[in-house]
């Protein structure tokens, strides 16, 4: 059965390459999809490739997309359900890492490290600090799909009070598991200490944090993004982040990598990493793993998990 | 008619059914013409039964005890029938007055040792005054502040000769108050700045709350329930309400620092440590009610419950208080399962019993119990006196009118009345009783932690036993909890007798 993998040039490309020949020979690794046709019928691509009507025309005998990711929003759903193609997604594999990178976001804001580093590093000994705790605080989560939850079993120890919103309310025995307590989203946003954002980009998240979305939130909050850049106006967290004092974790961007020129980039209370935090050395072993197992159960005739379309 | 043909027609007129008691030689001839009676194994049972149905009820009811020995059996739980406002109408037989002079058995000065907890107490000398003095005892204990009223009656008096004329007694609603009193509140209230509210038991107990809310509603200005009140004092889930006030003076001065103006409305102040000799120096303070023991403030005596309503429309805006919403509830009884903690086990128990009446004596774990399942009307029972095993007997005086009842005590609490489960068991009383084992004396312990930690592990603050068999013993169905808690479904259901056993936590609560 032919496959193709389309990887982003940044990513190992020979260790992926000996990683999916274990399944087939039949393989073609390339980084982009500058191809005339291709005869694959199964196609494994990350979130930075696109999927859509017009690839398709090139790769005739297509049946099965795996996108080694939680996110698929590269995939042009409809016209894959048109043609009859299945796709999966990844929904686990890197739901911990997120989720400890939006936890060390927090903790690193909270305990204002980028200030203190950065005070040693110019030869000062700061002794006063403006560093607060995390116990006691009201913890926002949006979105309780798979990285949600991972974060909140992680909270409890810290002792926070846990609310959360979702589009689906979990089962009563589901927030007892977590001690999240259910409230709709401008109350998570007026109540919480911190809100850190896992949904997926979908018509309705798109530019779901806006202006009177920041106004609700309390001044010097913690806002975290390890989910879309899309999700944000970013013109209007910036204002926020000036006008309130609010504080920011952003592992994403309205465009990526985001303009140098960004008024974001400037500020003091604001910590960034570059759309990295489901990528550790476990989680990428990890997709390896789950994607090579879905692809072949998909190849032995099974159905694949993690269907989306 | 004879004397206790006499007895038994006033009380079936009064409508002083059941009677709740534990006889001896004394009582018996005052006892042939009572139908409905209720047989305790202890006379302090009987006591804390009375005050249950009282509680409850709103109405006096009677016992009957053992002359001195069972008037002093009974003695703490007389103590905590006044503490907690019950019209409680005592009796006790005497022996024979014709030998009096010496000094038999069963004769005793009933009248001056029921003297420090009966508001009135008299001793009947012939049976034409039987009918008379429990009229007026009924009325008098009626009469706010509630209380218990103590009757001696000589064995003789209950066959002599008499007669008995029909009489009704007052049925006041005691809707006491002064206009030019609640003018003087108003206009206290609408000079001050920052004012303040403070709701006691009173608002159950003059069944006021919906008055103390739009009241509450009107001011806009944050409302606290005073320390260890022995009912109800406002609705806990409401946004107006910033929480219960500790029974201490220096954090009740704390608490209410930021206020120039204090209305203690139905309110009182228990206090348990000592921490500063002066409550609330120099600050105004309002105190309305018709329990409460004149010891701060200006005093009104007032019917909460018509001075809340009438003084709603000459009150204006103060504040703009609003309570955040504590999530930490559900967070922290989530963290606290693993280790069977106060929170989890208070967070399960308000669940199932969310439309039960509380009636709770769980000592260590009293606050965090009373901070999940939070007050409203008629929902909420303690011990205001700080007398351990009222619960259990209280609960089976409430259960007696309202089967939805679920009693919560600690394992020491426990053994004092525990001979209650017979009472129980025989008359068929709806039984929830929830059991918290943590193995000892842990307020005890509490306390000694701060203050004297050389003896806070002493053997005599752990007393352990089997309180599965012993239970069993009274023939009530025994259960220990799982880790889910899951048995408080059981133990819900239906309306005969059930206990449940919760292992906890044993670790120490810290007191200060
Ligand atoms: C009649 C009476 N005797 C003694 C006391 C003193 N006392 C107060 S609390 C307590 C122990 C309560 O133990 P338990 O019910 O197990 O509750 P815990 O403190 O362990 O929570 C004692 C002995 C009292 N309050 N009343």
């Amino acid at each position: 059965m032919k496959i193709l993998v389309v990887v982003p040039e940044f990513l190992p490309l020979d260790q992926i390459k000996a990683a999916v020949s274990t399944i087939s020979s039949d393989l073609d690794v390339r980084n982009d999809t500058n191809f005339e046709r291709s005869d694959a019928e199964i196609l494994i691509v990350t979130t930075f490739t696109p999927v859509n009507a017009e690839l398709l025309k090139k790769m005739p005998r297509l049946r099965f997309v795996q996108v080694a990711s939680i996110g698929y929003d590269n995939v042009d759903l409809n016209a894959m359900k048109g043609n009859g193609i299945i796709v999966s997604n990844i929904p686990t594999a890197s739901a911990d890492s997120v989720a400890e990178h939006a936890l060390s976001m927090v903790l690193s804001l909270l305990k204002d490290q980028r200030f203190l580093d950065s005070e040693i590093r110019s030869g000062r000994w700061p002794k006063i600090t403006r560093s607060t705790d995390l116990m006691g605080k009201t913890f926002g989560i949006v979105g309780m799909g798979s990285i949600g939850r991972a974060l909140a079993s992680r909270l409890l120890p810290f002792k926070t009070a846990i609310i959360y919103y979702d589009i689906k309310r979990m089962s009563e025995a589901e927030e007892e598991e977590y001690g999240a307590t259910y409230v709709d989203l401008n109350r998570l946003l007026s109540d919480a200490d911190i809100v850190s954002v896992h949904v997926p980009l979908t018509e309705t998240t798109r530019h779901l944090f806006n202006k009177s979305k920041f106004d609700l939130m309390k001044d010097g909050s913690i806002f975290i993004n390890t989910s879309r850049g899309e999700v944000v106006v970013e013109k209007d967290l910036i204002e926020a982040i000036k006008k309130k004092g609010l504080r920011a974790g952003l592992d994403v961007f309205e465009t990526e990598p985001p303009d140098p020129k960004s008024e974001l980039l400037k500020l003091d209370n604001t910590i960034l990493s570059p759309h990295i935090a489901g990528v550790t050395i476990e989680s990428q072993m990890r997709f390896f793993k789950e994607t090579i197992a879905n692809v072949m159960r998909y190849m032995q005739g099974y159905e694949p998990n993690f269907r989306v379309a | 008619m004879k004397g206790y043909k006499i007895f038994g027609n006033v009380l079936r007129d009064l409508k002083l059914s059941p009677v709740l008691g534990n006889p001896g030689t004394t009582e018996l001839p005052m006892l042939r013409d009572i139908s409905n009676y209720v047989l305790t194994l202890h006379d302090g049972i009987a006591v804390g039964m009375a005050d249950g149905i009282a509680l409850w009820t709103r109405k006096p009811v009677l016992v009957n005890l053992h002359t001195d020995l069972g008037l002093g059996n009974a003695m703490a739980f007389l103590m905590t029938a006044a503490r907690n406002h019950s019209p409680l109408i005592v009796t006790a037989g005497q022996q024979d007055q014709r030998h009096l002079a010496y000094e038999p058995l069963l004769s005793g000065n009933l009248t001056e040792m029921a003297d420090n907890f009966a508001k009135y107490r008299t001793e009947v000398r012939k049976p034409d005054d039987i009918a008379y003095e429990i009229r007026k005892a009924y009325q008098i204990a009626e009469e706010p502040p509630r209380s218990p009223v103590f009757l001696s009656f000589p064995m003789d008096v209950m066959e002599a000769e008499g007669s008995y004329v029909y009489e009704d007694v007052a049925r006041s609603t005691h809707n006491v108050m002064d206009e030019d009193d609640v003018i003087a509140v108003a206009n206290a209230i609408n000079d001050a700045k920052n004012p303040a509210v403070i709701f006691g038991s009173e608002i159950d107990e003059f069944d006021a709350f919906s008055e103390a809310m739009a009241f509450a509603e009107k001011l806009g200005c944050p409302v606290y329930s005073e320390p260890l009140g022995n009912r109800s004092s406002y609705p806990s889930d409401d946004p107006h309400y910033a929480g219960e006030l500790y029974p201490a003076a220096a954090l009740v001065d704390l608490d209410l620092m930021q206020y120039d103006l204090l209305l203690f409305i139905g309110s009182d102040l228990t206090l348990y440590p000592y921490t500063t000799d002066l409550i609330l120096p120099g600050k105004r303070k309002i105190v309305i009610g018709l329990n409460n023991r004149r010891m701060i403030g200006e005093t009104y005596r007032a019917n909460p419950k018509i001075f809340l309503a009438r003084i709603l429309d000459l009150v204006h805006r103060k504040c703009n208080f609003r309570r955040s919403r504590d999530y930490m509830k559900l967070t922290d009884a989530v963290r606290d399962k693993k280790k069977m903690g106060q929170k989890y086990v208070s967070y399960r128990i308000s669940k199932y019993f969310s439309d039960f009446t509380m009636v709770d004596e769980a000592i260590s774990v009293s606050e965090t119990l009373r901070h999940y399942f939070g007050y409203r009307p008629n929902g909420y029972f303690t011990a205001r006196s700080g007398q351990i095993g009222w619960a259990l007997p209280a609960s089976l005086g409430i259960a007696m009118y309202n089967p939805k009842v679920v009693t919560v005590v600690g394992d020491g609490s426990l053994m004092y009345s525990i001979q209650a489960l017979w009472t129980a068991k025989h008359y068929g009383i709806p039984l929830k009783l929830i059991v918290l084992e943590n193995g000892g004396y842990n307020i005890l312990r509490s306390y000694a932690m701060s203050y004297f930690p050389e003896i806070s592990d002493a053997e005599y603050l752990r007393p352990e036993m089997d309180i599965e068999s012993i239970v069993s013993s009274y023939g009530i169905d025994v259960r220990i909890a799982d880790a889910e808690l899951k048995e408080l479904e059981w133990l819900r259901s239906g309306s005969d007798q059930k206990a449940l056993i919760v292992k906890m936590d044993r670790s120490i609560p810290s007191m200060f």
